[in-house]
């Protein structure tokens, strides 16, 4: 009786949904799913080949990377209208957008530099010279770093944000491809592509204190390529996507040691939380559909069939 | 005919004809991965011998050839999965999805291995292509041109070329095929899985 009580409260609190948006990078186009009911409820076109995706703080401009067209597109998420476009610098693949909302941190794969973009006045602010093809982008919680790796030098760049110049270098293993800080600031992730492991990085020290390994039962190493990768608020738990493993990494924030594997889609690309962390969703580039994981059940509940080639993806704020 | 010659000079650079892998016999954007693992396709433990010794059984081993066919759209073997599913084992359900998967990725093994034969046929043929240039260049350069062996070995070579670009322009289809099989491998492995028994999910 009381269970029953119980469980009509928890049916009782209204549900809030919130929009999810996914680059599709073949379809040329985004797919908008809602988080509650995980339907399709909208598609519109982003320019040639979108990957990198965000959203303002706020939730009301949703910015492209349209890496074929060089250029940044920005949405507007009431109407899915393209408002303008920034300069990104040749072939923009990642970004990252600073706390307040503003200025945009962009990596030129082509090009070797960080491109600084201020989002209000849609001007290039600076260009960093960073290492060959700079690819992920990570910023520091409190906004005073931002971190480039660089898929062929192998390093992951620290720029001091105030002085728009590299304050450290850290080598990491092969192809580094996604970085995240932890929400206090501490320490720094990084995953490697080709070197299949992921850097813990202590930020204070600019030094890998650790290195997470991968080993799946019936997977050959060689398709165990780390790629996107979260951290929850509390920093308890990590997601690795895993590439065309097709599996998504669990790892425990303490001790560093991988709890499980869970089966996803095909060639996992990006991962994003919704606000309260009841659910992670992964792109799936060659399944076509995003894997949706009920992160307290550790359980994939649902996948949804999305354009071609899924991305990027990045759920809008509360 | 100057412009096919340049746009043959372009095909024959060693860059335009390796992929992104380096590797010469490989002529594909898509990385080169020679085998499937269970692991990527197949949420479940790897399956023991007993298993695999199941997934040689007449009647598993008939539907995984019938399942395999990329003719028969993905629904309808989804239906027949779920007719075999009813009163099937958790073992039987992973053997079924073992046959499938040994015969897709002996399938895909051989059509690699034809695109690397396809890759070399095209080095030979660029070889030959770039020889009939040399010859053209040195016929032309005579003192008394024979024009009657210039236009034959012109000819030639526009045979030749047209050869190559047509076969290179078919590269896209050929080089999705693994990724084609692969996709298929992997829902028919979702549609399998989706009949086996709930694991209990631990308590919150």
């Amino acid at each position: 009786m009381r269970l029953a009580a119980l469980s009509l409260v928890l049916l009782a609190q209204p549900a809030l949904a919130n929009k999810v948006y996914v680059s599709n990078e073949k379809g040329n186009d985004i797919t908008v799913l809602d988080s509650e009911t995980l339907e399709v409820i909208a598609t519109f076109p982003a320019g040639n080949r979108p990957r990198g995706i965000t959203i303002s703080p706020d939730g009301k401009e949703l910015y492209v990377c349209a890496s074929d067209d060089d250029t940044v597109r920005v949405f507007e998420t009431e109407t899915y209208r393209e408002t303008h476009t920034l300069p990104s610098g040749p072939d923009p693949e990642l970004f990252v957008l600073h706390p307040s909302g503003n200025p945009l941190y962009i990596a030129n794969e082509d090009d070797n530099l960080v491109t600084i973009v201020d989002v209000q006045s849609h001007r290039m602010l600076a260009e960093v010279p960073v290492g060959v093809e700079p690819e992920g982008m990570a910023i520091s919680p409190d906004g005073a770093f931002v971190v480039n790796t660089s898929e062929t030098t192998n390093m992951a760049h620290f720029i001091d944000t105030a002085s728009s110049q590299i304050v450290a270098n850290v080598l990491v293993d092969q192809r580094p491809r996604y970085a995240q800080f932890t929400a206090d600031g501490k320490l720094l992730f990084v995953t490697a592509e080709i070197g299949g492991t992921v850097a813990v990085i202590d930020v204070a020290t600019k030094e890998v204190i650790h290195k997470i390994g991968f080993e799946i039962p019936g997977v050959l190493p060689e398709a165990i390529q780390p790629v996107g990768l979260k951290i929850t608020q509390d920093g308890s738990r990590i997601f690795v996507a895993l590439g065309p493993a097709n599996r998504v990494a669990v790892i425990d924030g303490a001790t560093f040691e991988v709890t499980d594997y869970l089966l996803v889609g095909q060639r996992v690309w990006q991962l994003a939380f919704t606000p309260d962390e009841r659910l992670l969703f992964t792109t799936n580039g060659n399944s076509n559909d995003v894997s949706v994981i009920d992160v307290a059940a550790m359980e994939v509940v649902r996948s949804v069939p999305v354009g071609q080639q899924p991305w990027g993806i990045v759920v809008a704020p509360d | 005919m100057k412009s096919v010659l340049v746009l043959a000079l372009m095909l024959l650079s060693p860059a335009a004809m390796a992929g992104g892998s380096g590797d010469p016999t490989w002529p594909c954007i898509q990385p080169k991965q020679p085998h499937l693992s269970i692991g990527q396709l197949w949420p479940g433990p790897p399956p023991d011998d007993a298993v695999i010794g199941l997934a040689r059984r007449p009647d598993i081993a008939a539907l995984a050839q019938v399942l395999e066919q990329r003719r028969l759209p993905v629904e309808e073997a989804e239906a027949q999965i779920a007719a075999f599913a009813r009163g099937a084992s958790a073992e039987e359900l992973t053997a079924l999805f073992v046959a499938v998967f040994d015969r897709i990725d002996a399938y895909r093994s051989r059509i690699m291995s034809g695109v690397a034969r396809y890759a070399e046929k095209q080095m030979v043929l660029s070889d030959q292509i770039e020889a009939r240039r040399a010859e053209m260049t040195r016929l032309s350069a005579a003192a008394e041109p024979d024009f009657d062996r210039i236009d034959a070995e012109e000819a030639r070579l526009d045979w030749d070329t047209r050869i190559f670009t047509d076969r290179q322009a078919q590269l896209t289809y050929v080089c999705e095929t693994p990724v084609i099989l692969e996709q298929r491998a992997f829902a028919l492995g979702r549609a399998i899985a989706a009949h086996l028994p709930a694991t209990p999910t631990p308590a919150p």
